[in-house]
């Protein structure tokens, strides 16, 4: 089991992608603070036509380091869906199963290679997010740090990272084709999820299961501020864990399950 | 060349392997094993089922019903598979944007065998430099003898190889052949598929032809040959075939007037001739054509050309056999 692990690892740190990821990760991480940083401490009556923002001094530093999450976590969908689909597309899924015969312990590999993989570019991504949001928040007299709830929100990015890993690698095999599910991917979470989200929420029994949607999940789960007037109510951080978790478990089981029935031809 | 062997091979067993896919019938009833020490040409035109055999073999695809067993046992239930099995299926599955050695690193690591094994590896198939590039720029002939090394990094007790000639040059081929030949003095299993029969003819010591997922023939190459006999032309076939009867030399009537004499003794044959009175026209050794031998057997049989085949079942065919062209 830890050769197979070794093996996932190795494969993505042997490829040229995994250090453009860093880069667009860091860079994201530290762009989306220093703008967020220096929005939300603006005065209110600057931020022209746009929803109103409130939250406490917690929430407003949590947004700010976990501003680049948005980015970070369509990044390790990608990553993903690219540890399995690069795999059909490139047949190399032949040479891992021929090393490691027994499917459900080849995908279990992955999983928890991907779980590592998120935490690493979460790791990154808060390098960049929090030196450069800590300057700017500072430079605004507002304290970096003001409650330890800040270091629980830093954990639980790590882990949502992972968890949209693992999501990548169920749509990964969900569509084999790994152009289209990087498009399909990315473009449910980034675009038609938002906009459901927007559009249920005047409705008023289907406003109730817009929490629910994997996005809505994460970023409950790192507590920051949320735009004024909404009728939603969105979950606690643990119970965005539990969903976005519940989400990956289900679509890694899937995974596995599929992957383990299939023939490799 | 090796006195004592220094690894066992093990037996390769396939007993009433069948897989269908929906109404098409990849390979049927197929029944047939591999020994130790031995190279084993699996023979057949294209889209016969060799690959789909051999996946089946390597548990890569699930078989309808019947068993492909080394050693015993599944290969899905071999605990370190890359120190008994080593396999290179297809000469494109590479990542483009992985160098060869990096490739062979991950199979190293999955294999839990020390990196140490790959550079030894590169040496071995003579790619140290060229590994060191991306696999996307690699030719034909450098993802073949990548393939080879990683089918043998662990060293293992069998080696099955899906046409690894495909692609290699005169000398390549020549390369390859000497380094089976090697390998298989060592004792291992060696099992090579090809569609090309004169690609392996001088280098297997048995064979198993199929066609259309079926058995057609298999055994000894020496046996396939038939016995060596000796092709004579003279004036009076009749008359030189009593003559030779006298002399202990059993023949036959050939086409156009030859005569099959069942000897390897030319010398023989010509004095022979020559007591008897008759004119030599023509001598020569008859080496049973194999390849002929192969048109002849799985002539006609070819499911992927011509009637009968439905377009349906020549995708399925395509879909499996397609790293072959």
């Amino acid at each position: 089991m830890g050769s197979a692990i070794k093996s996932e690892f190795r494969k993505f740190f042997t490829t040229r992608l995994w250090w453009g990821m860093a880069i667009g990760i860091f860079v994201a991480g530290a762009v989306f603070a220093g703008f967020f940083g220096w929005a939300l401490t603006s005065e209110n009556g600057n931020t022209g036509g746009g929803p109103q923002l409130e939250g406490t001094a917690t929430q407003v530093v949590n947004s700010v380091y976990t501003a680049g999450l948005g980015v970070g976590y369509l990044l390790l969908l990608t990553v993903g869906i690219m540890q399995i689909g690069s795999e059909y597309r490139h047949k190399t899924i032949t040479a891992t199963l021929l090393s490691t015969p027994k499917r459900v312990q080849a995908m279990l590999a992955k999983i928890i290679a991907l779980l590592g993989i998120g935490g690493v570019y979460g790791l990154i991504s808060l390098l960049g997010s929090v030196s450069v949001g800590a300057i700017v928040l500072t430079l605004r007299d507002i304290d970096p740090f003001p409650s330890t709830e800040v270091l629980r929100t830093l954990a639980l990015s790590l882990l949502a990272l992972g968890l949209w890993a693992l999501i990548g690698l169920g749509v990964g095999i969900l569509i084999p084709n790994q152009v289209a599910a990087i498009l399909v991917g990315v473009g449910v979470a980034w675009i038609i999820e938002p906009l459901l989200s927007f559009g249920l929420a005047f409705v008023e029994w289907a406003a109730k299961i817009v929490p629910y949607f994997p996005s809505n999940a994460t970023n409950s789960m790192v507590s920051g501020v949320t735009a004024q007037g909404q009728d939603v109510d969105f979950l606690p951080w643990w119970g965005g864990a539990l969903v976005l978790g519940a989400y990956a478990v289900a679509l890694s089981v899937f995974g596995t399950w599929r992957t383990s029935r299939q023939d490799i031809s | 060349m090796t006195a004592a062997p220094m690894t066992t091979g093990a037996r390769i067993e396939v007993r009433d392997l069948t897989k269908t896919f929906g109404s098409f019938t990849a390979v049927d009833q197929l029944s047939f094993h591999v020994e130790p020490g031995r190279i084993t040409g699996f023979l057949g035109p294209n889209g016969a089922g060799k690959t789909t055999t051999l996946r089946m073999l390597l548990g890569l695809i699930h078989p309808t019903s019947g068993s492909a067993t080394i050693d015993g046992q599944n290969y899905r239930d071999l605990d370190h598979p890359s120190s008994v099995v080593g396999s290179a299926l297809e000469a494109t599955n590479f990542h483009p944007g992985r160098t060869g050695r990096d490739h062979l690193r991950v199979l190293a690591a999955a294999g839990g065998l020390r990196d140490s094994r790959v550079d030894e590896l590169l040496e071995l198939t003579g790619i140290p430099a060229a590994a060191r590039k991306r696999a996307g720029e690699y030719s034909m002939g450098m993802r073949q003898r990548l393939g080879l090394a990683a089918a043998l990094l662990g060293d293992p007790r069998v080696l099955i190889l899906d046409e690894p000639a495909n692609g290699l040059d005169p000398e390549g081929i020549r390369w390859l052949r000497g380094f089976l030949r090697h390998l298989s003095n060592e004792g291992k299993t060696i099992l090579v598929s090809s569609h090309l029969l004169q690609e392996v003819e001088a280098t297997v010591d048995d064979v198993v032809i199929i066609a259309n997922g079926r058995m057609v023939k298999s055994g000894a190459m020496s046996d396939l040959h038939g016995s060596p006999s000796t092709i004579v032309r003279t004036s009076n076939p009749d008359q030189l075939a009593g003559a030779l009867r006298v002399a202990d030399v059993m023949s036959s009537p050939g086409t156009d007037g030859e005569l099959i004499a069942e000897t390897t003794d030319k010398r023989l044959v010509g004095d022979v001739a020559l007591r008897a009175g008759l004119p030599i026209w023509e001598l020569r050794d008859r080496k049973a054509d194999l390849e002929a031998l192969f048109f002849e057997l799985t002539e006609g049989t070819n499911r992927n050309l011509g009637d009968g085949a439905s377009p349906v079942e020549s995708d399925a065919i395509s879909g499996l056999e397609g790293a072959n062209e």
